[in-house]
């Protein structure tokens, strides 16, 4: 499974996170995006030697900086479940604007699934042919 | 390219990362910049004096980190004396 989609499951636990300059940062995560970068919400960051250490309610670290994080072991069945969650509500999501979409063509959507997919190609393939038409005329010009 | 790392993926691998440091863990996921995710994981510290393991559990290894990602066979594994290997410890990657 992807790192980053392990990250965005791990939202809400407590982490590790070492810097490429050593110093760790143990918190919650808040969030994270597709470069890594994180929001962590209280914070122990301690000094590479492990001799300093400092507390912060919020911090925000650039992923760039990151070595590797520690993730809590539960996390990793987590992110199965978190998958299945999110293709059901995609399904759905795109089941509901095919329907959408079909209410106009009644007879293809009379027809069941295959009618309703044919109803949709017929008006993607008009919508694309009108396109095609007005940027021939913007070429002429 | 990272096609080649997908067949490890389910497999034990052993992972060199740039400070020299070597884990060993199961390969759960890595993608396009070889990003790794490693459950199970043990760090191996060798020393003069023998080698030090300690679990880490899950572990999410940057790319930028990652030297060397090795298959690592259970068979010679389980064959290994860990008690009688002494090595120095692996010198982190420098730029010059």
């Amino acid at each position: 499974m992807l790192p980053l989609s392990l990250l965005k499951t791990a939202v809400n636990h407590p982490m590790l996170v070492e810097l490429k300059n050593g110093e760790t940062y143990n918190g919650h995560l808040v969030n994270c995006d597709n470069w890594m970068n994180l929001q962590l919400r209280e914070v122990i960051c301690t000094s590479r030697d492990g001799d300093h250490f400092w507390r912060m309610n919020e911090c925000y670290v650039r992923g760039s900086t990151i070595k590797y994080l520690r993730i809590p072991d539960e996390v990793i069945d987590m992110v199965k479940e978190e998958n299945t969650a999110r293709m059901k509500a995609a399904k759905n999501r795109n089941r509901d604007q095919n329907n959408r979409n079909n209410r106009g063509g009644g007879r293809g959507g009379n027809r069941g699934a295959g009618g309703g997919r044919g109803g949709g190609r017929g008006g993607g393939g008009g919508g694309r042919g009108g396109g095609r038409g007005g940027s021939r005329g913007g070429y002429n010009n | 390219m990272s096609a080649m790392l997908d067949a490890l993926v389910g497999n034990k691998v052993e992972i060199v990362t740039n400070d020299g440091r070597v884990v060993v863990g199961i390969l759960k996921g890595l993608d396009q910049v070889v990003n790794v995710v490693l459950a199970n994981t043990e760090e191996r510290v060798f020393t003069p004096e023998g080698v030090d393991r300690q679990a880490l559990g899950l572990y999410l290894i940057r790319g930028d980190n990652v030297a060397v990602v090795g298959a690592v066979d259970e068979n010679t594994e389980l064959g290994m004396d860990f008690s009688t290997i002494k090595a120095q410890q692996l010198p982190p990657i420098v730029h010059d």
